[in-house]
């Protein structure tokens, strides 16, 4: 990228580069950070395509989070635009919404694949940053089907429910589907990236990583992703194995309810597989529309207003007026994500982070076990304390804050011109009575001086 | 905290399509917290021809506050100042986002001058000149356009016949001003350090 500037920048002056020596690093010494210097063997941002760019920090999508509109984007970055007093909007298309999603572990796996060079790059560019805030994203462990899988079976202990174990059937069944198709398609369908077709990247042999559809399954038809969307916790499936049709839309892997409004197609994806995957996809295509066509002839009188329901569910988010005085500003739940938390709010007695770790009233009934937004040691034996809404008393303190910060100020002012005469406190107190007794008239005047202000007395030690 | 690497890269991109959108961002100084855009007159309107300078200051968190922008050139337009340069723009305030960036944030302002809203007027004087009698206002405009964004083109040619006369080759003078933003003192200083 830096060479890149440098051609750039000496094409645009028309003069040989050794005329200026100095006058780029004078230039861009102070702009270009480590990592832009870093970046120097490594893939250029033009060699990434559009998919895989975040919007908001231009750069490779770094743990992407698929918002429920379908836009992606890094987790800090969608953290950081997210509002801590009321309702985000997506940076893209502006569509409201009030949970903090969880990174999208598969797209997070696929990204490292294709480019593992530049995302470990990225990684420890974060991680640096991570530490100077001291606030970590989740961090994943090589193989993030163990923590998934760990996080299911926690679950499914905790409830004795008949009918989840015979899911963890179903989910066994689906795992080991999962497994024989993908040796099965490493071998036979494993394509290369889009990267490796280009220049800078047949340097590098290391960037030429094959994926393979084995990486973009869907959980529930252990299928390519067809039109892929992914729900608050993470999970993707393709748009056609979610039932629309619910009132709640659960998670088919950890079971987690999807908050209000059915979540778009993540476009973006879906283009990348569709280029990457031709064949698959056409495939999954025609199939998926010869479903809905036979659905749609066996329930010709309940036909599927996918559109109107989303338009219907859309709008049913809680009106701001209503919810004022119960909102939690700037705290968020750290199981599903609702920020700022609106209703009841606990907060973990033991957990020792800053950050602290929050559950919203309904994520403490369900008594929710997954692991912090901000990779807390919350336990599961933790306590939790019901917190009150702190908006108003926040605010008053605030007021009484500054009032006391505004007083410490000239408090601290005054004390420091004291100690500025202190050395000359002697001389001020003798001319000051000095002029007392050479003018009568302005006694009054002096004394008020010489006993509520020292500045002025100041200003008569000025002229001595 | 600027995310200058962003930045960095907003300005590689705009750099790229100069010739597509004709819309320039150069930093000021060698911080790159503090820009200078340079968008042309749209066709069809009172600034055609006209070439507006755009003082941008970043502030600490963008790109997640929106970047503060403002005329440096002086324009008659019912949502900017005429005294200040202040542009009233929504994604310049509430409606920002952080997926905008300085060249979209430009291109705004670009489509702000050849679509004025004088309900939501800056610049109370020139929205009622605007609504009351649209001759007056476009005559107006276009006189500024030809005093105050017009010079800069008369005053290139003086600025690079001074620094020539300094001694520097002309290919490089020209080529440093334009770098800068055609601020003849920061390419006096470009010059020197090379």
């Amino acid at each position: 990228m830096f060479l890149f500037l440098h051609r750039h920048f000496f094409s645009l002056l028309r003069i040989p580069s050794q005329f200026f020596p100095t006058f780029t690093s004078l230039t861009f010494s102070t702009t270009l950070s480590m990592a832009d210097y870093q970046m120097l063997d490594d893939v250029d941002a033009d060699d990434i395509p559009h998919a895989f760019l975040c919007c908001v920090c231009l750069d490779l999508l770094h743990k992407p989070i698929v918002l429920s509109c379908g836009h992606v984007s890094c987790f800090w970055c969608v953290h950081k635009s997210m509002n801590g007093f009321r309702e985000s909007h997506c940076p893209i298309c502006r569509r409201p919404y009030y949970h903090f999603p969880t990174i999208c572990e598969m797209l997070h796996q696929l990204i490292m694949k294709i480019y593992p060079a530049a995302y470990k790059k990225r990684e420890s560019q974060i991680l640096e940053e991570e530490r100077k805030i001291g606030l970590f994203s989740p961090q994943f462990d090589s193989l993030t089907c163990g923590s998934q899988a760990d996080i299911k079976v926690e679950h499914l202990e905790e409830s004795a429910n008949g009918q989840l174990n015979t899911i963890t059937k179903n989910d066994k069944v689906v795992a080991e589907l999962i497994l024989e198709e993908n040796s099965e398609v490493v071998r036979s369908t494993s394509v290369e990236s889009l990267n490796s077709l280009q220049d800078p990247c047949a340097q590098k042999p290391q960037n030429q990583e094959k994926i393979s559809v084995a990486d973009v399954l869907c959980r529930v038809c252990t299928q390519l992703l067809f039109r892929p969307v992914v729900l608050n916790c993470g999970h993707a499936f393709c748009e056609s194995c979610i039932n629309s049709q619910v009132e709640t839309l659960e998670c088919e892997v950890c079971q987690f309810l999807q908050p209000k409004g059915f979540p778009n197609v993540c476009l973006e994806l879906d283009q990348f597989l569709k280029e990457q995957f031709p064949e698959e996809y056409s495939l999954r295509r025609d199939s998926v529309q010869l479903e809905l066509e036979l659905a749609k002839s066996i329930k010709h009188d309940n036909p599927t207003s996918c559109s109107n329901e989303e338009g219907k569910k859309g709008t049913d988010l809680p009106r701001w007026g209503e919810v004022a005085s119960k909102v939690h500003c700037a705290v968020g739940c750290d199981s599903c994500g609702m920020y700022p938390i609106i209703g009841d709010r606990y907060k973990c007695k033991d957990c020792l982070e800053e950050v602290g770790f929050d559950l919203c009233g309904d994520c403490y009934n369900t008594r929710s076990k997954r692991p912090g937004r901000f990779n807390q040691q919350h336990r599961p034996e933790h306590k939790f304390q019901l917190v009150r809404p702190q908006m108003f008393r926040n605010m008053r303190l605030g007021v009484v804050t500054e009032m006391l910060e505004e007083g410490s100020t000239t408090f601290i002012i005054a004390n420091d011109e004291g100690s500025d005469s202190s050395d000359d406190i002697g001389a001020i107190l003798e001319f000051s009575s000095d002029a007392r007794e050479s003018d009568e008239d302005d006694s009054d005047v002096d004394g008020r001086t010489q006993t509520n202000d020292n500045r002025t007395d100041q200003n008569y030690s000025q002229p001595t | 905290m600027i995310d200058f690497a962003r930045v960095q890269k907003e300005l590689q991109e705009c750099t790229k399509d100069i010739e597509a959108s004709g819309i320039r961002v150069t930093p000021k100084s060698d911080s790159l917290s503090h820009l200078v855009g340079i968008i042309p007159g749209p066709i069809a309107t009172p600034y055609e021809g006209g070439t507006f300078q755009i003082d941008i200051t970043l502030p600490d968190g963008y790109p997640f506050e929106p970047p503060k922008m403002q005329f440096a050139t002086k324009v008659w337009h019912p949502n900017i100042s005429s005294q200040s340069g202040a542009i009233c723009l929504d994604i310049l305030k509430d409606q920002w986002s952080p997926a905008l960036t300085l060249k979209t944030a430009l291109l705004s302002v670009q489509a702000l001058l050849s679509a004025p809203q004088p309900d939501d007027p800056q610049d109370a004087v020139v929205a009622q000149q605007y609504l009351r009698d649209y001759q007056t206002f476009a005559g107006t405009a276009r006189y500024w356009t030809e005093t105050f964004a017009k010079t800069s083109s008369l005053g290139v040619e003086e600025k690079v016949q001074k620094l020539v006369e300094m001694g520097f080759p002309e290919a490089q003078v020209r080529s440093s001003l334009e770098a800068v933003g055609w601020d003849e003192n920061l390419a006096l200083e470009k010059l020197c350090s090379g």
